[in-house]
């Protein structure tokens, strides 16, 4: 206690130790509390990536809701969209809390969203043509995401923390939503079960490569130091291990099969071994070079434009009331 | 071309699931005026919770400790005279007086 209350006085190396030791206790960190330049710019650039992916990510399947097949999907996609943006909101505050003190915005994160200096997941980039690519989506994308916003559930950053318990709450049903969908096409016709095949096909080297690359020994200096900080705590490869573990036998159980002839469960090593994604593709799609890059970033400006008569409504009311 | 962040304002948000429940802050949103704050806090907040009564307080007019004083919210150990916990004895001591009470009476009874 005595330490903390003389704080100012410590040099930023004996800050840091302190930070460090608060980490290593399990302690959670708070908007305002003393954080390393580093810590925060990680947490920057995770949590603008997570929260701007949320929003782009409702893009592909917003253009399913006037094509839905039934009320009830049409109604259950758009609350999957609205619980989409939802989340892209909750995310943006918790990035501005940290951008405050570097004197950053809203505005700042999407200028650099539309300039391209903020990646989103790589997912989002890809075409989603058939009704089965939105089921794919909510079943395999949003259960990617699942696996990967549990483990962080326990980050040791406390705002991001409370917000991922909000979201996974949330993903439970889209995932849910997704598996309703590809039921349905997997136990309907010939046709049906193509689609949802193709769909599956399409979907697959994107899902690899979900996770990102896998470290092959050597975990890259930005993973180590989310690790050393406890913002994460597991590798890309062992979070795509545990996708793999729990829906390839799902889509073997439905008769489907996976673009990989070689693909097979080492019982010894206790993981799948599979043939690799175009890594180098991956790079050019998160660079904003995928299939359906420009024209998802185009739909994003294009809807900040349509909508600036509302922005300048309430603009102008909320200057008339203070 | 974008909206001007400065005129936009942090709202924190509270709610409170029923007429016996606490209100308790749910997350915070970026509004320009309070209006918007509120229909805002529904469709961010409550698309799925039940929700009794809802709450937007600009963050400017919250005042709280900052973080090298939180600390001090620890409570100190010795405060068992505050709590039920504190009062365990009781139970034990009425049911010796009972105990006591009962002998008594059937001592009384043997006696007539």
């Amino acid at each position: 206690m005595q330490m903390r209350l003389e704080h100012a006085d410590l040099t930023e190396n004996e800050k840091l130790e302190a930070f460090l030791a608060r980490i290593d206790r399990g302690e959670k960190i708070e908007a305002d509390d003393w954080m390393p330049d580093d810590y925060r710019n990680q947490l920057i650039k995770l949590i603008s990536m997570h929260g701007i992916s949320e929003i782009m990510g409702a893009l592909p399947e917003k253009e399913w809701v006037p094509k839905a097949p039934t009320l009830r999907r049409k109604l259950a996609i758009m609350a999957k969209v609205q619980d989409e943006m939802g989340h892209g909101q909750l995310l943006l505050r918790v990035a501005e809390d940290l951008l405050e003190p570097l004197g950053k915005t809203r505005e700042d994160i999407m200028n650099d969203l539309f300039a391209k200096r903020l990646k989103f997941h790589n997912v989002f980039h890809m075409e989603a043509p058939t009704w089965a690519d939105a089921g794919v989506i909510g079943w395999l994308v949003d259960g990617a995401a699942i696996i990967t916003q549990s483990m962080s559930l326990d980050t040791s950053y406390a705002p991001y923390a409370r917000a991922l318990h909000r979201i996974c709450a949330e993903e439970k049903f889209h995932a849910q939503h997704g598996e309703s969908i590809v039921l349905e096409l997997a136990e309907g016709t010939d046709e049906q079960r193509q689609m949802l095949q193709d769909a599956i096909h399409r979907w697959w080297p994107a899902l690899l490569m979900f996770f990102g690359p896998p470290e092959n020994g050597n975990i890259t200096s930005n993973q180590e130091a989310n690790m050393r900080y406890k913002i994460r705590t597991q590798t890309n490869e062992e979070l795509r291990q545990v996708f793999l573990k729990k829906y390839l036998p799902r889509i073997f159980h439905l008769g489907f099969t996976v673009p990989d002839d070689t693909i097979y469960f080492d019982e010894a090593e206790d993981k799948w071994v599979y043939q690799q994604p175009d890594w180098e593709e991956f790079k050019q799609i998160v660079k904003g070079n995928g299939p359906r890059s420009a024209h998802r970033l185009n739909l994003r400006v294009m809807s900040y434009e349509e909508t600036k008569w509302v922005r300048d409504a309430i603009m102008s009311y909320g200057r008339q009331v203070g | 071309m974008w909206m001007s962040s400065e005129n936009f304002f942090i709202y924190e948000v509270f709610s409170q699931k029923s007429v016996n429940a606490p209100f308790v802050q749910q997350f915070s949103l970026l509004a320009p005026n309070k209006e918007v704050a509120l229909s805002m806090a529904r469709e961010n907040f409550l698309r799925r919770e039940p929700c009794f009564n809802l709450w937007v307080v600009k963050r400017d007019d919250i005042f709280g400790l900052p973080p090298e004083e939180r600390p001090f919210l620890e409570r100190l150990d010795n405060k068992s005279y505050r709590e039920t916990k504190g009062y365990g004895d009781l139970q034990s001591r009425w049911r010796h007086h009972r105990e006591q009470f009962e002998e008594k009476q059937k001592h009384a009874g043997n006696g007539s």
